[in-house]
């Protein structure tokens, strides 16, 4: 019997006051808790008569350590940065500048490069990092500049005040599988906040609340994603040099999938690999973890990896969706930052300057609103005013439609891409629809059994234990831990669904599509068709491709008890 | 108005509940007496102390050696053995005629068991586990740590006295407990509870059981892991672990599934061993597991799966199903230990 996470029933829970609650320690929340702060100095500079203090500024973070949870390939845009904090190159993180790039288009046993990089593919003047090493040091000059960080620390649900978000409710911290209240149970917190902005990256679990509430997503494109599955790598000297880029498309996808892959080469001889399949793919079988060791398996790339130790594993969804995509980002008391509202450019796959931008503006609205002591939708709706006379509009305006050109195939996309490029983004029409991925998910019935032309990308890879792996020996080198004895925070609100529908219809996706092992079909001689689903929330990576891609929409991410999760180092 | 003699207003105080247990003073109990002195010298009130329990006249006269106006010894046979209940009402009878102004206690188990229901019999409620104290114009204030230590927020009382609080252990030094120039003086005082209110009916104290194996000193490990298959042919694996003279354990999955407890958990979240021999059945090796496990002197694998990754650090395995293979091994063992 699987029992789930929810807040606690009928128990009094501390109450603390805030002026704003960022939720989310990412790159978005950060450079917002940083933005906030240089206003606050600088008024405080100008008006040494009535100080304003950073006290009641807070950043809710669900890791253990700041950026513990953060991964990405990752290619910076040094755009916002240098808005942000100028001359930060010189003590930020920084693998390599980039110095060389390249796209191929692979086929099974070949490679065709790209006689010349696609401008959006061009990278020149972008850096090369590690997400989560560069949070971390984000995350101290938050620190320094008086701002504190809740780290182990995770939003659960929002407080609402009629139509107004009043404030975030922290996770009930000891709390055992069934339920129940442990020895060393603490009730989480009522953040009262003036200002809850919402910056939990991908499918966001307040921000899903949020949209739903508000039907935010109302006449907006639905949100499309991705997974990113990705290796770190230690090779032997001279396979390639810090700061050169590889971009890879086609193989191991048919020209069905959307996705490809990427290589960099870092600082002493590491190389950051991975994929990103969208999902949108019409395969139940298919596995992200599985495209991944296929791509290696490339001679391509096994050659650069051979003799080589793999020594980080991770995953991340990322939204796709683009300009059409994107709910309001401001409303009565909250605002929506970075990949939970969608601000990423997927023709350059690129977000993290994006968020770290959304991050700035939506500081100085919210400063300015308390400076004015109005934090009603009207005041915040500022916020959607500086982001639309932004460079963020601009940049992804262009793109607005590139994602959608591709819903029938690689080659068609390629064309819209190409005819976009030439129109200013507008293609063949102003704004191309959009279809929600798992909708593309095709029952068993209509694909063939053996699995057709996808045969190699369908069901668990097995690994050979140096160049390919099996899925649970990847997930150890994600670090991920959690407290074992505390309900499943994967929600499934109707497991009936799994045992006597979805197991016959798309024969159990959940344990393809989630790259950690954490859904697994067992025997069971006692369930209807023979087997029962059953959960190892232990071992999430906090990806969130369950909630977005299970065909029936019956997965719900909620945030485990804060502190668990992957430990990523250098992802 | 003039206050007779006998009406006279007994001087505001703080009252110390100390904690005993079968006639031993709990010394964090000096530590509370030791905030109590701090806050009188701040604040003018005077500090009090109360034992509560049956016989502890010789534990009232230990508190009364301390720097304390007055001891008094709460006597109930109804206080022992322990109940939440017994607590509450002989404390609030005492309280209500005593009338203290602040009731400081250290924040032990007990203390947390009976405070809350003690609170709220008297329409009051508690600061709870706090690290220190303040005065803010005129009002005293706790201090309390939230979000795990990374904030202090300083509460005060809106309400009436008297004012419930409970100290962190270790948050004042008990050593630094000053002690009086004279012995105080110790009143017993006897509280009739009525037997009706107690409705808690406590049973034979007993100690948790140590955790009962510890798999870190095991020679011989038998471990079970998916390949069991059901809840039941666990006793298979228990027979071959008594056969063996050996502590049985398992894999994640079997644990999971409450087949057997936590505690015999090897991997990655679980217990790491490195026993003489380890007897792995039914167990695939995912890394999760060998972490735990790859320091056995000798490793004995069953699995029917013969590319099952702990084959790989083996040192013998057998390609069959448990189910063929265990039973005769366990006629084997008993015979060979018979026979020896």
């Amino acid at each position: 019997m699987l029992i789930f996470r929810k807040p606690m029933d009928g128990i009094e829970r501390p109450q603390m006051d805030a002026d704003v609650v960022i939720v989310g320690g990412g790159p978005a929340g950060m450079a917002c808790a940083l933005r906030f702060s240089q206003l606050i100095d600088a008024y405080n500079r100008k008006n040494p008569e009535s100080q304003l203090t950073k006290e009641n500024i807070y950043v809710l973070e669900k890791s253990r350590e700041i950026g513990q949870h953060c991964l990405s390939g990752a290619l910076l845009d040094p755009r916002s940065m240098h808005e942000l904090l100028p001359g930060w190159e010189k003590e930020a993180p920084i693998d390599a500048e980039v110095s060389k790039e390249s796209v191929y288009f692979l086929t099974a046993k070949a490679k065709l490069k790209f006689p010349l990089t696609p401008p959006p593919l061009r990278d020149h003047g972008n850096y090369m990092i590690s997400l989560n090493r560069f949070v971390k040091w984000l995350g101290t000059k938050v620190e320094e500049a008086g701002i504190t960080i809740f780290t182990g620390f995770a939003g659960s649900e929002l407080l609402f005040d009629g139509s107004r978000v009043a404030g975030v409710r922290t996770d009930d911290k000891g709390v055992d599988k069934q339920n129940q209240p442990k020895s060393n149970f603490e009730p989480g917190y009522d953040l009262k906040a003036k200002i809850t902005i919402l910056a939990e990256g991908p499918r966001g679990s307040l921000t899903k609340q949020l949209v739903r509430r508000f039907e935010l997503d109302k006449d907006r494109n639905p949100q499309t994603y991705g997974v990113g599955v990705k290796e770190l790598w230690e090779v032997p000297p001279g396979r390639i040099a810090a700061g050169e880029v590889i971009y890879t498309l086609g193989w191991p996808l048919t020209s069905k999938e959307y996705g490809g892959a990427w290589i960099y080469g870092g600082k002493n001889n590491t190389v950051s690999l991975g994929f990103v399949t969208g999902l949108d793919y019409s395969d139940p079988r298919l596995d992200s973890q599985h495209v991944l060791q296929d791509f290696k398996k490339h001679p391509f790339v096994a050659k650069l990896l051979e003799g080589g130790k793999m020594i980080r594993y991770g995953a991340k969804s990322l939204p796709y969706g683009g300009w059409w995509a994107i709910p309001p980002v401001a409303g009565d008391g909250w605002m929506l930052l970075g990949d939970s509202a969608g601000f990423l450019n997927s023709q350059r796959l690129k977000g993290i300057h994006l968020a770290i931008k959304s991050g700035m503006l939506a500081a100085e609205s919210a400063f300015e609103a308390l400076e004015k002591a109005d934090t009603s939708a009207a005041a915040l709706g500022d916020f959607q005013r500086r982001i639309e006379s932004s460079w963020i509009r601009e940049e992804l305006w262009k793109v607005r439609n590139f994602h959608q050109g591709f819903a029938h195939g690689f080659w068609a996309g390629l064309l819209h891409a190409g005819l976009q490029q030439f129109t200013g983004g507008r293609g063949v029409r102003d704004r191309y629809p959009a279809r929600p991925g798992f909708q593309l998910m095709k029952p068993l019935a209509e694909l063939p059994a053996d699995g057709g032309m996808e045969k190699h990308l369908l069901g668990p890879c097995k690994g050979d234990g140096k160049l390919t792996f099996d899925k649970l020996t990847d997930l150890y080198h994600s670090g991920t831990r959690h407290e074992e004895d505390q309900p499943a925070h994967l929600i499934i609100h109707d497991t009936n669904i799994c045992e006597q529908r979805c197991i016959n219809e798309f024969g159990s996706p959940c344990q393809h599509f989630c790259p950690a092992s954490v859904y697994e079909m067992l025997d069971d001689s006692s369930a209807p068709n023979g087997k029962r689903i059953s959960l190892n929330p232990s071992n999430c990576v906090h990806c969130k491709t369950c909630d977005i891609q299970d065909p029936y929409q019956i997965i719900t991410w909620v945030p485990p008890e804060g502190g668990g999760g992957p430990n990523y180092d250098g992802m | 108005m003039l206050w007779s003699e006998t009406n006279k207003p007994m001087p505001e105080a703080i009252l110390v509940v100390v904690e005993q247990r079968e006639g031993k003073l709990n010394p964090v109990s000096w530590e509370t007496l030791t905030a109590a002195q701090a806050i009188a010298s701040d604040s003018g009130l005077q500090v009090e102390a109360a034992v509560v329990g049956s016989n502890i006249a010789g534990i009232a006269s230990q508190v009364a050696g301390k720097k304390v106006e007055k001891v008094y010894a709460l006597e109930s046979p109804k206080f022992e053995p322990y109940t939440p209940d017994s607590y509450t009402v002989g404390l609030k009878n005492f309280l209500v005629s005593r009338q203290p102004k602040l009731v400081l206690m250290p924040h032990t188990y007990r203390v947390r068991d009976f405070v809350p229901k003690l609170a709220t019999s008297m329409g009051r409620t508690v600061i709870s586990d706090c690290i220190g104290y303040k005065r803010e114009g005129g009002r005293l204030l706790f201090t309390r740590q939230m979000f795990q230590g990374k904030l202090s927020a300083d509460v005060s009382f809106t309400s009436d006295a008297p004012w419930f609080v409970t100290l962190q252990s270790g948050a004042f030094r008990g050593d630094q407990v000053e002690a009086g120039a004279s012995a105080a003086q110790v009143e017993t005082v006897n509280l009739d509870i009525a037997g009706n209110l107690i409705r808690q009916q406590p049973q034979e104290v007993f100690k948790e059981a140590k955790q009962a194996v510890d798999l870190t000193q095991a020679e011989i490990i038998v471990a079970v892991g998916r390949g069991i298959k059901e809840q039941k042919n666990i006793e298979l694996a228990k027979q071959l672990a008594e056969a063996m003279g050996a502590e049985l354990a398992a894999s994640r999955p079997i644990c999971d599934s409450g087949w057997l407890p936590m505690d015999r958990q090897i991997g990655s979240s679980g217990q790491t061993v490195a026993p003489k021999l380890y007897l792995a059945l039914g167990i695939s090796g995912a890394i999760q597991h060998i972490v735990g496990m790859k320091g056995a002197r000798t490793i004995v694998a069953i699995n029917k799966d013969s590319e099952a990754p702990i084959f790989e650090i083996s040192d013998y395995a057998v390609v069959g199903n448990l189910f063929d293979v265990v039973p005769p091994l366990i006629e084997e063992i008993k015979k060979a230990k018979a026979g020896a």
